[in-house]
């Protein structure tokens, strides 16, 4: 393993290292210092092990495909946004749009995710072991989320397709969303996945998917489009 | 984008406020660099403590001399440094509205930038590391500190549009803001209306007039801050503190950071993490606070501090 001393370095530089380190063919690398600094560890494109220890700031591990990630501390603003593929795992808590538009790949949150988590996710999978914050899945058009604790106002607002799971309460629905229990399947399911972080599953979850009302302009739901706008 | 900070030490009236807002502004800069500037809350003045800005122009000396005069003619007036433009005047208990009248008719350019018992607020065009050289703002001790770093969007970039705002007329009450008002121009027109005069065009300034008036109404800041959740549109993180209340609120829709670190002795708050891995101990839990997010901390009782004659002496 080889480590990274963020301290008294420009995240440009910092990201270079990096890339050369994985040019040069490692595949476990530490980053020390990094201040909760922005864009850490961004655009990975290959299958390498990369701690950070410490918080980061906006945008960590976005747009990367295949990196596996973790965070010992807290994220700010779209970490892991974009991504194709591989894992994020934040130790602390995340701030807004955490996992925004990803298309695959594995997003853990181990504490809270405020706003926006999951946002126009289009694939992968959103794992928030704490609570998250208003809007969670806004407009996300595939892929999963599993929150385990309660879920802020307007849950998966105007969602096209996807599922959203919550173990606690929800504060609010978002607009043209349907909400019924998670099938003992889905529940053995989250279980396992859970399982892999050292994540204990609540008892049960409630699943939200799409009603579909807003995928097409319907003058008799003009309520509901008034609503979502 | 601009940078807001506060720090708040919950049960110590000297802590090192200035040089840990300065080190969190500092790494903020680069949200912002066009003003810069710091409000804290140190000790208790007998009377009032009033900074004023003399003028826009080069500002004469004679100009000092005659906010002095008029200030010395409500109360006595002790003339101390302050560093960059700005006055500093210590006067005797009076009557704060008249007081200002009194500094600010001395010219339409002249404002007074903070008032207040413990409240002092230093501000410049520039970037925060500006502050340093001409406040000397790392030695600053008090309770608590508010701090701002500038990207104007809207409206000029001069000393009376830098931020924090004092609530003037309001003594110690002060903030700093990240983010839009929509509904500014509005209110603005229904306070002109009832005599209340803007010293700029930021729309910025009005949320400290708009907690002034809902203070002076009896209301208390926790009050006021849920309130303007619902009053204010657009985009809003803020700070906001008197002398014994500190807090921040947040717009409905989640629109601007705001990153809360809380411990048993110490509350510190910034619009982005970075600026707390800069001025605190390793260890601390940062949360973004959530939409309509409103928090207020209440100063504990201090014990007066038993000043130490001798070197060393501790008490």
């Amino acid at each position: 393993m080889k480590a990274v001393n963020c301290a008294s370095r420009s995240v440009r530089e910092i990201n270079q290292i990096i890339r050369g380190l994985i040019a040069d063919g490692e595949d476990e690398i530490l980053v020390q210092n990094p201040g909760a600094r922005h864009n850490l560890a961004v655009a990975i494109l290959r299958d390498v092990a990369i701690t950070i220890d410490g918080s980061v700031g906006y945008y960590a591990g976005g747009m990367s495909d295949g990196v596996r990630l973790t965070i010992r501390g807290s994220a700010g603003w779209g970490v892991a946004e974009c991504m194709l593929s591989g894992t994020v795992v934040v130790d602390g808590h995340a701030g807004n749009g955490a996992a925004a538009s990803i298309r695959g790949g594995t997003v853990v949150i181990r504490g809270d995710a405020a706003a926006r988590a999951g946002i126009a996710m289009k694939g992968g999978l959103l794992v928030v072991n704490g609570d998250t914050g208003y809007m969670t899945g806004f407009m996300m058009q595939r892929g999963r989320i599993v929150v385990c604790g309660n879920a802020g106002p307007a849950l998966a607002d105007s969602m096209y397709e996807g599922t959203v799971f919550v173990g606690g309460d929800i504060a609010e629905l978002g607009n043209d969303t349907v909400v019924s229990d998670a099938t003992p399947e889905e529940h053995a399911e989250i279980r396992e996945t859970l399982a892999r972080y050292g994540m204990k599953a609540p008892e049960a979850f409630r699943k939200v998917v799409s009603g579909r009302k807003l995928w097409n302009y319907d003058k008799k739901e003009l309520d509901a489009w008034k609503a979502a706008f | 984008m601009c940078g807001i900070v506060g720090f708040f030490a919950k049960s110590d009236d000297a802590a090192p406020v200035g040089a840990t807002v300065l080190a969190m502004l500092s790494a903020l800069g680069c949200r912002g660099p066009d003003s810069a500037g710091i409000a804290w809350w140190g000790r208790a003045a007998d009377g009032l403590v009033v900074r004023v800005k003399p003028g826009d122009g080069a500002e004469s000396a004679a100009r000092r001399r005659e906010i002095t005069k008029r200030a010395a003619a409500l109360g006595r007036v002790r003339v101390s440094p302050a560093g960059g433009s700005l006055l500093r005047l210590d006067i005797a208990k009076v009557d704060p509205t008249g007081l200002a009248r009194a500094i600010e008719g001395v010219g339409s350019d002249v404002e007074v930038v903070s008032m207040g018992q413990r409240l002092e607020i230093v501000k410049q065009v520039g970037a925060p590391q500006g502050l340093e050289r001409d406040f000397g703002v790392s030695k600053l001790r008090g309770s608590h500190a508010l701090g701002h770093t500038r990207l104007s969007t809207e409206s000029r970039v001069d000393l009376s549009h830098s931020q924090p705002f004092w609530a003037h007329g309001y003594p110690d009450l002060a903030i700093v803001h990240n983010g839009h008002i929509t509904n500014y121009h509005r209110l603005r027109r229904l306070y002109e209306q009832e005599g209340v005069r803007f010293y700029t065009e930021n729309d910025s300034e009005i949320i400290g007039l708009y907690l002034a008036r809902k203070l002076s109404a009896g209301a208390s800041l926790g009050d006021a801050l849920r309130d303007s959740v619902k009053e204010l549109d657009g985009s809003f993180s803020y700070l906001a503190a008197t002398g014994d209340v500190f807090g921040f609120a947040k717009d409905p829709f989640c629109l601007k950071p705001l990153i809360v670190a809380e411990s048993d002795g110490v509350v510190a708050i910034a619009n982005e993490e970075v600026a707390l891995a800069a001025a605190l101990p390793a260890g601390y839990r940062a949360r973004e606070a959530g939409a309509s997010a409103v928090s207020v901390w209440q100063r504990a009782a201090v014990a007066p501090r038993r000043r130490s004659s001798g070197a060393g002496k501790a008490a």
